[in-house]
């Protein structure tokens, strides 16, 4: 499976965003190709020829696997570094604030090698598919030929808003000027999401198909395109390209810090690592809300499907899962607990016990999401339980336990970030002691009714808890953000700064703590990867078209964990040389400078 | 040595590399690296720890024209292929079902007759039955219904007819359809079948 | 010696092990091996970052372990004690390693997916027999007679017969067994027994007969209404 599954992700990579004229000529060779793959499959019948090809010792499957998941990731950053340095460079304008515009075009500068990267394995995958899987592919460039027309034309128009956004960012600095650049920003990341929802709609056709009747080329593949995985697969990408493109910029701060020489320096980076954290946690709230949305879709399309995922052979990769997130939520909790007891001098006694309450609730929650349902047991503990199932544990075995301290974990490190942000400040508004208490009850009402509903749902059909009460908590959730994020701001506007932020004096475990997170995302990512192909089992097109291949096995989660493993580092590896490349020009000017990222 | 113990043997390695890196070198680039490693080791590491479990691919069916000996050898391949290559069960169900794109296909075989099925696949806008079965207008449906002998599903002639088969013994009905009807693969694909009914 | 913040971390962890291990199984079955390490580590876990926080904490924390293993101007009892340590450790980790490879008769820790996904037949099925309390009752008459051996005239999974099983049969009227699943699953189930389950379910395959060689399929159908009913369980639908 894991190989038919590796398709889907392929395919989706190869979406997914290239640049450069290099990838352009790759693109359209393979365009030139499926065509006329296509046409040889429609030659008479019988002599289909091949529809596999492999490579020996190696399996054709594991080498598409390691470069569609480095294709993917790279795209994941070449479509979430935009989101970032767009949101910094408003940021940056709105308050003037000049060192997030420097940012901003830092990151831009790195967007445009990292680009032709994508591109590059964008175009090696591309071969690669086409050589390993000639039928597959002939099949989907059969259905699919108007969009990749659409993607190609996309393709165009991001790289030259690319290149207009980067090589103008001085140019256009000032008035008016600035407004375009942020449009042309905008634009960027417009054609970069469509890049995006493009191949992504190859990928889930693959899992999610639909019938496609007779009709023009362009009605087939629209209906092909509108299966019902699509939305909610380009939903919840969107937001993971904005936490991996944080994330990132974080662990780059991290490394750049950990190697700073001078104390400016050390102040930069700090605070870039700062930003980066921030925007990974920002992205990673709403993160499981889209996961939860495209995980009912699934089991809506098929219940075989959601069953291999949830409580058949996959079942077990949702503790893995669980046990990532949770590492990535304690990771940036302690990120920002750390940036709370360093950069604000005195706060230490003060803060003590609120962080160590919310670290006990997290570490109580994630005790609970990572209990699985049927527990590894040896046959005499078995016996004692009466089964695999816990009878008192067992309950946390299920949604209902998991949806609420998710949502319970989702709140405390919102609370985390609050607790950050009015550190060091004191409020002289009349109104701030009736505001804090308004605040913390809204947040206490909160909690208790996301672990009252959380407690309700075993006693309610399951389907009054998915559509009602999982949605409720949900949105219960995001009414506390949504309350009192702007309730803050507002208190803080006439707030007196009790002790100013001191950057550049956090140890050097934070720089570890920021690589830490970035690490925790990409690993999420490649085996949630492996959860979406495997979930299609022996078929490379969700019961239409059968894996006939010797991979058409899923493999097991330690050999395939031994990949993504393998796929992180040398996405690492990539990452980190593009950064080198990228700044080589920077640190020959400064004269120095230490490791790179 | 097993697959799993090979592994874990290499993510040791890998934890250990990494260890040693952070004991012995001092390059922060390096450090970082060791410290990865160290953390995809564990991962790893855990991974090898739950149950492994690998999904395999039942047996594939194959369309063998010599193996037909009984009009249920048919109808068995008939339903091989109604769940998988002939997509039949993206849309259709058999019984009430409550996601159902397309009509309950339960006691099809029954309902029409053969002649009509098979046209119903292979010119499905032929004649469009609407479902009265309820007040009001008749229910429409969201998917419309391919050509099942052309791309993209391209079942053979041989294919549709086991198809047949299986929808008609799964309405208990008698199989009409008989092994003799097979074309066999030397013979050209050519319109036979709705000629000779029942 | 400023063992202090050292010594509330132990306890905790001690604590947590005791209680796990000895006193919550007063009231329930006993946890199993992999679940006590797993919250364990959680603690331990916490601690680590709790102790990290701050520049004196760390050194709070660190500072006693690594002076002790350092072994700076120790003497005496505390020597003896890093030198015990220093010997220990390895042999702990070798007897570790010894005892987890060495061939043993216990049968390895083994997970059985409970809830292997179905074959395409038997998705999205939804039952065709009306839910009139006539039906109803019929089911409940049809599992008195077949099913409750085993599961039990309570719907609790503890009939008569249902000691001598391992898996035990399922327990109904617990919340996640048949109302986490849609009917068409237990149809499934019912219908093909524990022969039917896909390779996933092993390796304790269930001991449920495979009832399609003596039930009507619309017998099942009215069994699962009936199951359902007893249990007071509503099944998992998608409107």
């Amino acid at each position: 499976m894991l190989n038919h599954g590796e398709h889907p992700r392929r395919i989706a990579s190869t979406g997914r965003g290239q640049g450069s004229l290099l990838a352009g000529l790759l693109v359209f060779l393979a365009l030139a190709g499926a065509p006329l793959l296509g046409l040889a499959q429609d030659a008479p019948g019988q002599t289909a020829g091949v529809a596999y090809r492999d490579i020996p010792a190696v399996g054709s499957r594991n080498i598409v696997w390691v470069i569609a998941q480095l294709h993917l990731l790279l795209a994941g950053f070449v479509l979430g570094v935009p989101i970032f340095a767009w949101i910094c460079e408003i940021v940056g304008w709105k308050t003037g604030e000049k060192r997030y515009d420097k940012l901003a075009k830092e990151f831009t500068k790195l967007l445009t090698s990292s680009y032709a990267t994508t591109a590059l394995f964008g175009g090696i995958l591309l071969f690669m598919l086409i050589g390993f899987y000639p039928k597959l592919m002939a099949y989907l460039g059969d259905i699919f030929f108007p969009s990749f027309v659409v993607y190609c034309i996309l393709f165009l128009l991001e790289t030259a808003t690319l290149y207009l956004y980067w090589y103008g960012w001085d140019a256009m600095q000032e008035g008016s000027k600035k407004t375009l650049h942020l449009f042309l920003g905008f634009l960027l990341n417009v054609f970069a999401f469509f890049i995006m929802i493009v191949p992504n709609s190859w990928a889930t056709f693959q899992a999610s198909p639909v019938v496609i009747a007779e009709g023009s080329d362009l009605a087939r593949a629209w209906a092909a395109t509108w299966n019902p995985t699509w939305w909610p697969v380009n939903i919840h990408r969107l937001i993971a390209n904005v936490v991996l493109g944080g994330y990132i910029c974080g662990a780059y701060a991290g490394i750049r810090y950990l190697s700073a020489k001078t104390a400016e320096e050390r102040e930069h980076y700090d605070w870039m690592g700062y930003v980066g954290n921030f925007i990974g946690v920002f992205g990673l709230l709403p993160l499981p809300f889209a996961g939860y949305w495209l995980m009912r879709e699934i089991y809506q399309y098929n219940q075989q499907m959601g069953i291999t995922l949830m409580g058949g052979f996959l079942s077990w990769l949702f503790i893995l899962q669980a046990m990532l997130i949770g590492v990535l939520f304690l990771g940036s909790n302690y990120y920002f607990w750390m940036g709370i007891t360093h950069r604000i001098p005195g706060s230490e006694v003060k803060y003590r016990r609120p962080i160590m309450a919310m670290l006990v609730i997290l570490l109580l929650c994630l005790g609970v999401w990572m209990t699985p349902h049927s527990l590894v047991a040896s046959l005499e503990e078995a016996r004692k339980m009466g089964g695999t199932h816990h009878p008192l544990l067992g309950v946390f075995g299920v949604m209902s336990a998991k949806m609420t301290v998710a949502n319970l974990m989702i709140l405390v490190t919102f609370m985390s970030f609050i607790m950050y942000w009015r550190a060091g400040k004191e409020e002289t508004a009349g109104w701030a002691k009736v505001a804090k208490s308004i605040m913390g009850g809204v947040l206490g009402v909160a909690a208790i009714v996301v672990i009252v509903l959380g407690v309700w749902g075993y006693f309610v059909p399951a389907i009054v808890r998915i559509n009602y009460f999982s949605v409720a908590q949900v949105l219960i959730v995001l009414f506390v953000m949504l309350t009192i994020t702007p309730l803050t701001a507002l208190l803080l506007r006439s707030a007196k700064t009790t002790t100013e932020m001191v950057w550049g004096r956090m140890p050097p475990r934070a720089g570890y703590a920021l690589v830490l997170n970035a690490v925790m995302v990409i690993l999420l990512m490649t085996l949630m990867g492996y959860a979406r192909s495997s979930s299609r089992v022996h078929w490379h097109i969700y019961g239409v078209m059968r894996d006939s291949s010797q991979y058409a096995y899923s493999p097991a989660l330690g050999y395939a964990a031994a990949l993504m493993s393998l796929n992180t580092f040398l996405f690492c590896m990539l990452v980190a040389f593009i950064f080198w490349v990228a700044t080589m020009g920077e640190k020959a000017k400064a004269g120095g400078g230490g490791g790179k990222g | 040595m097993s697959e799993v113990a090979l592994l874990q043997v290499i993510g040791l390695g890998v934890i250990g590399l990494g260890v040693a890196i952070l004991l012995f070198i001092q390059a922060r680039f390096v450090r970082v690296v060791g410290f990865v490693m160290i953390v995809l080791g564990l991962f790893s590491m855990t991974a090898l720890g739950v149950p492994q479990m690998a999904s395999l691919p039942p047996a594939e069916e194959k369309f063998d024209v010599a193996n037909i000996k009984t009009a249920s050898d048919m109808a068995a391949i008939g339903q091989k292929i109604f769940f998988s290559k002939g997509q039949c069960a993206l849309c259709h169900s058999i019984g009430p079902s409550e996601s159902a794109r397309c009509p309950d296909l339960k006691g099809i075989g029954s309902k029409l007759t053969r002649e009509f099925i098979y046209e119903s696949l292979t010119q499905p806008q032929a004649y469009v039955y609407q479902d009265y079965r309820h007040e009001g207008l008749p229910k429409e449906y969201p998917a419309r219904m391919p050509y099942i002998n052309k791309n993209p599903i391209g079942l053979s002639n041989n294919e549709i007819l086991s198809v047949i088969a299986f929808l008609q013994q799964m309405s208990g009905e008698p199989i009409t359809v008989s092994p003799s009807e097979v074309t066999q693969p030397a013979q050209t694909v050519a319109a036979i079948p709705v000629a000779h009914a029942q | 010696m400023k063992g202090g913040s050292l010594l509330k971390p132990a306890i905790l962890i001690v604590g947590i092990y005791l209680f796990l291990k000895f006193a919550l199984p007063l009231f329930t079955a006993p946890l199993p091996a992999s679940l006590i390490f797993l919250y364990v580590a959680l603690t331990a876990t916490g601690i680590v970052i709790f102790a990290t926080l701050s520049g004196q904490s760390t050194e709070a924390f660190f500072g006693p372990i690594t002076r002790f293993l350092s072994g700076e101007g120790q003497a005496g009892a505390m020597k003896m004690a890093r030198l015990l340590v220093l010997v220990l450790f390895p042999l702990l980790v070798g007897w570790q390693t010894y005892s987890s490879t060495a061939p043993s008769e216990q049968p390895p820790a083994e997970n059985r997916t409970i809830h292997p996904a179905p074959p395409g037949e038997f998705v999205g099925l939804s039952n065709p027999i009306p839910n009139t309390p006539e039906n109803v009752m019929a089911g409940k008459g049809l599992y008195a007679a077949f099913c409750s051996p085993c599961h039990g005239g309570n719907f609790d999974g503890k009939g008569p017969a249902s000691r001598g099983f391992n898996p035990p049969p399922a327990n109904f009227s617990d919340p996640t067994t048949i109302a986490m699943l849609q009917e068409s699953y237990l149809f499934w189930r019912i219908k093909k027994g524990g022969v039917g389950l896909s390779i996933e379910g092993m390796p304790w395959k269930s001991a449920m007969p495979r009832w399609e060689v003596e039930l009507k399929d619309e017998q099942i159908w009215k069994i699962i209404m009936g199951e359902y009913d007893g249990a007071h369980q509503k099944p998992r639908t998608w409107e």
